[in-house]
């Protein structure tokens, strides 16, 4: 958890202050969703809260919803 | 408007294509329990196959020079259509990217070094990978050359190294396998290794010439093919049958390297290079994920994305899959299932399309 924050406060020391000095208000609003997404994700990994694989969704959607599946050995 | 002002070479995208595809050189294992014996005809087979595929990718380039894949979308398919189609690409990009991390993490894991936190050994390499993305596409490719030649090395010496112990009647009997599972095999060899060149869509547009992008894409696209069969040959010739048991059949035959017990233990090798070659690999990777959202949040720049995006796909890679196992079912299913209308359906009809409306029009640029 201490590893999780002192990275993130990096990244944010590293990439926040050049993009508010240069006014770049885009490209700051871009980094922070990501970075919220970033450290959200971190966050539950860290938590051992369950994170939902985008493959197993696919799996179900695209095997076992749709049949869409090469037969097994 | 571009967010990357570096250029790259026709024989700097040659090299690109070839180390790309060499980085693939373990994943030959997901078609060896599928296709056996036979694995080296898949590899063929699926190199012949995506051949147009990558003409067209080559014809696009050329035909929009300049542009990256978001910027194409855009305009054949409208602001709305194109903004769909380019997210479906930036998940294709950000699931493969995950999956390529993992491999790493789970090479280091089972061969390497196994007391290492596995979460750890993700954030490294990302991190890495991440540092070679902030420098510019320019400076990758300026050192894709090396990468490709410490591929071929490990490959050359590797061979030589096990030609005593080879045996090639481990290739008969020929077409015996049941035609199903020779068209998973050619499936999985052209969506991963070949189809994932996809990722060149948002590169090639950095071409200073792209008459002769073709020819280069295809020559690395053999250079990287002939690996993947110089490993698929020295695996069925050495472990025949069995191959399909290990973890790793690549790691497996060269364990089995004995010169006057001097020369052994030389898996080494294949960690070293396969690291160095799915580091390159990752890299791409990274920077056409990191250019895509970009593009399509219309930033100026991509470095404010690409700590946090690195941040994301560690932990995909970490979530993504239970196990090993896991992993290898659901590529060779659902895995190249969804990312097949990409690779195969539209690069050739975005080509169409913009044929037939005669794209980019007037704001086409020539090929110089």
């Amino acid at each position: 958890m201490i590893f999780l924050l002192l990275i993130y406060a990096l990244i944010f020391a590293v990439t926040a202050p050049g993009l508010i000095k240069r006014k770049e208000w885009r490209e700051f609003a871009a980094f922070l969703v990501m970075y919220a997404i970033a450290f959200g994700l971190g966050l539950m990994y860290v938590l051992d809260i369950p994170i939902p694989s985008p493959m197993k969704g696919l799996q179900y959607l695209i095997s076992d919803k749709l049949g869409l599946k090469y037969p097994q050995k | 408007m571009s967010i990357e002002k570096g250029r790259i070479s026709g024989s700097q995208l040659l090299f690109m294509f070839a180390g790309f595809v060499q980085g693939s050189a373990l994943l030959v294992d997901f078609t060896i329990g599928i296709t056996e014996q036979q694995s080296w005809m898949v590899i063929l087979a699926g190199l012949v196959m995506m051949v147009p595929f990558i003409l067209s990718y080559a014809a696009l380039a050329k035909r929009f020079h300049g542009k990256n894949l978001v910027q194409i979308n855009d305009m054949v398919y409208g602001r709305f259509l194109g903004k769909v189609l380019s997210l479906y690409y930036i998940f294709f990009l950000s699931m493969t990217l995950s999956f390529n991390i993992l491999d790493v993490g789970e090479l280091y894991k089972n061969f390497l070094m196994p007391d290492t936190p596995f979460i750890f050994l993700l954030a490294v390499f990302a991190a890495a990978c991440a540092y070679a993305v902030a420098k510019g596409i320019e400076v990758l490719a300026r050192v894709s050359h090396l990468f490709v030649i410490t591929g071929i090395f490990v490959i050359v010496s590797t061979f030589i190294l096990l030609i005593d112990q080879m045996d090639f009647s481990n290739f008969l009997p020929l077409f015996e396998l049941p035609l199903i599972r020779i068209i998973q095999g050619i499936h999985i060899l052209s969506a991963i290794p070949y189809g994932e060149t996809l990722v060149f869509f948002m590169i090639m547009g950095r071409l200073n010439n792209t008459e002769r992008a073709a020819g280069y894409a295809l020559g690395g696209l053999l250079i990287g093919a002939m690996n993947l069969l110089a490993v698929s040959v020295r695996n069925t010739a050495v472990l025949g049958r069995t191959q399909s048991i290990w973890t790793s059949a690549s790691f497996q035959s060269i364990r089995l390297i004995d010169i006057g017990t001097v020369l052994t233990r030389m898996d080494f090798l294949i960690g070293i290079a396969q690291t160095i070659l799915i580091f390159f690999k990752c890299s791409l990777f990274f920077y056409a994920l990191a250019t895509a959202l970009s593009q399509l949040f219309g930033l100026k720049s991509y470095l404010p994305l690409i700590l946090p995006l690195a941040g994301i796909e560690v932990i995909l890679a970490a979530t993504v899959f239970q196990s090993p196992v896991d992993h290898a079912v659901i590529t060779q299913n659902a895995g190249i299932i969804y990312s097949s209308p990409l690779i195969y359906v539209f690069s050739p009809l975005t080509l169409l399309i913009a044929k037939i409306r005669s794209l980019p029009g007037h704001e086409r640029g020539g090929g110089t």
